[in-house]
Parts: structure tokens; C-alpha cells; sequence
């Protein structure tokens, strides 16, 4: 059995000092690794970063996140990623890693995604290059994660780890004409065609924990405010 | 609804989206009568207060009813078997 801690949208700034850091301190009673599914930061200063990085330094199981559209604001990304991963911890963006625990490998296939809407009331690569750009940027993510996931065959588990969604389900509670920039079902195909035994998401504060795609796979939207814990914990494999 | 309360609604919401104490799109706002009511959660105390001082400096004049929370952070929930 392998146990995974997650959470996403904790949204560290500079008057975050300290505020995970029990439970984050406590993750390895609890799990065996712990993934966090973007907006790591307020608005992606490097400095709010630091604060996180502080604090992640003091978890005693690997790391493994995604970065959110907040991490994206402040216009430094990469500063963001340097500083998450100077702690010790991985970040994802297309790419996929792949953790060996007590009760095997987990791999994690990691992408931000993008929005886009639904099957069925999705946008289209159709129109003004604005809008052909936009579903572009969902197209390329979607096939980045069917890259990642290709490439953990031979992993006891895989992770699909995300944070925009790939179904609506786990939307409910949000406002319905948000959806589109919430999440697309260009995130969740890969999922369904290539397998995985977890999706985790996070970007929808209002939406719930718990979906199922399509094609079988359970979802979690791990967004903080939704769990309303510090993380949750899912056992796999036994 | 009257119009002005319709735009100064979206222009409160625009205005925390864009605060760098802030930086916050997932609060209602509604303007009734001219009084502000902003609802939802932050991550911080100190982030319920910037959105307390940011409507008070910006759109003064006005009542302003708050009820913004701050998200728990105890951990973690009883563990879930997935498959």
C-alpha cells in the first residue's frame, strides 16, 4: 500500500510563515509522499516561494508538485520553480518523476493544464488567433501529460497530477459560467486512453473533493479550501 | 439591479483580483443599494483585513459588510482508500 498526501491552492505569501508548517512537519506520519497540485504562491513572487520552500524543506517525504496559474502572476515562474526545487522538492511542468516507496513506485506525471471547458461546451481552435492560441495552450499541456504518463509504464502507480480539471464533477459548487476557465477535457483523454490510478487537481475553491472521469479513474480536487485540512491522504495499491 | 451598483461590483472584484496583498478571484462581491457585501475565504487574517482596508481606501463612503473567513489549516482527514 502507498499512501499520498495531497493538497493544492495554498496560495503562500509573505504572512504565511508558519501556517502549514505543523502539518507539514507531521506528513510522514501519515503518507509517503506528499504531491501539492499548484498555486503554491499568492501571486508567483520568487519571495513568497521562499516562505513555502522554508517550510517544505522540513518534510520528510519527497515532494512533488505542479505550478498554478497564481505562480504564473509576478511574471517569474522559473524563479518560483528554483526555489521550490532548492528545498529539495520536484516540479513538473510536462515532465514526470517517479518516487520508490515501501510499497513500490509511484510516478507522477505533472502539468499546470489550462482552461477550455467541456465536452460539449468547450471552446474550439477555431477563429481569431487569440482564441486558436488559448486552446492551443490546453492542446500542448494535454499532450504533455500523455508524454508523461506514456513514460511511467513501468511504475506501480501512476499519478496524473494537475492543477486545472479535467472533469467537471469536481467543479459542482462553482459558478457554471466559470467552467471554461476552470478546467478542460482535453486533461482528462490522456488519462482514460494511456491509465493512471489517481488524478488530483486543484484551482476550484468552490468546487468538491471527489469525480470520476469518463473512463473509470477516480479525481480529487485537492484544493485547500475544499478539503479543509491541511492535506488529504489516499491509500493505493492494497 | 441598479447599474451602478452592477459596475461597482465587478470593479471592487477587479480591484482584489489585481491588490498584490492580495491577489484574491475567489470572493463575491455585491453591491445592494450602494452597501458593499463581500463573501468567501482567504488564506491569511492578514488578508481579510486588506480586503477590509482595500474597499474602505478605494471605494469609500459606503457600507461595507465583510464576511470573509480564513481557510483551517488542521491536517489531515482521515485517510481514503482509492481502487
Amino acid at each position: 500500500m502507498i499512501r499520498i498526501a495531497a493538497v493544492g491552492d495554498i496560495h503562500y505569501g509573505d504572512d504565511s510563515t508558519g501556517r502549514l508548517l505543523p502539518a507539514l512537519r507531521e506528513v510522514h506520519e501519515h503518507a509517503d509522499l506528499l504531491l501539492i497540485a499548484g498555486d503554491l504562491t499568492r501571486r508567483g513572487a520568487a519571495a513568497e516561494a521562499e516562505v513555502l520552500a522554508a517550510e517544505l524543506s522540513q518534510v520528510q517525504v519527497p515532494v512533488v508538485a505542479v505550478l498554478g496559474n497564481h505562480d504564473y502572476e509576478a511574471g517569474e515562474p522559473e524563479r518560483v520553480r528554483a526555489a521550490i526545487e532548492k528545498a529539495g522538492a520536484v516540479v513538473l511542468e510536462g515532465e514526470s518523476a517517479t518516487v520508490r516507496a515501501d510499497g513500490g513506485t509511484v510516478g507522477v506525471a505533472g502539468v499546470k493544464g489550462f482552461g477550455g471547458g467541456f465536452a460539449g461546451a468547450s471552446g474550439s481552435s477555431f477563429g481569431e488567433p487569440e482564441m486558436k492560441l488559448f486552446m492551443a495552450t490546453t492542446e500542448l499541456a494535454a499532450a504533455a501529460l500523455a508524454d508523461s504518463l506514456e513514460s511511467l509504464a513501468s511504475s506501480d502507480l501512476r499519478i496524473a497530477l494537475m492543477h486545472y480539471a479535467p472533469i467537471p464533477e469536481t467543479l459542482q459548487g462553482e459558478r457554471l459560467e466559470i467552467y471554461p476557465f476552470l478546467g478542460s477535457y482535453l486533461l482528462c483523454e490522456p488519462v482514460d486512453r494511456i491509465g493512471a490510478d489517481l488524478v488530483l487537481h486543484g484551482h476550484a475553491h468552490r468546487g468538491r473533493e471527489k469525480g470520476v472521469t469518463p473512463g473509470g479513474t477516480a479525481v480529487r480536487n485537492v484544493a485547500e479550501p475544499v478539503l479543509r485540512h491541511a492535506y488529504a491522504v489516499y491509500q493505493l495499491g492494497g | 439591479m441598479d447599474a451602478q451598483d452592477h459596475y461597482l461590483a465587478a470593479e471592487i472584484q477587479e480591484a482584489l483580483a489585481r491588490d498584490p496583498r492580495l491577489a484574491e478571484l475567489h470572493l463575491d462581491v455585491a453591491v445592494v443599494g450602494g452597501a458593499v457585501h463581500i463573501t468567501g475565504e482567504v488564506a491569511t487574517i492578514e488578508r481579510r483585513d486588506a480586503v477590509l482596508d482595500l474597499v474602505r481606501s478605494r471605494f469609500g463612503g459606503r457600507d461595507v459588510h465583510c464576511h470573509v473567513t480564513v481557510t483551517p489549516t488542521e491536517g489531515p482527514q482521515e485517510p481514503e482508500a482509492i481502487g
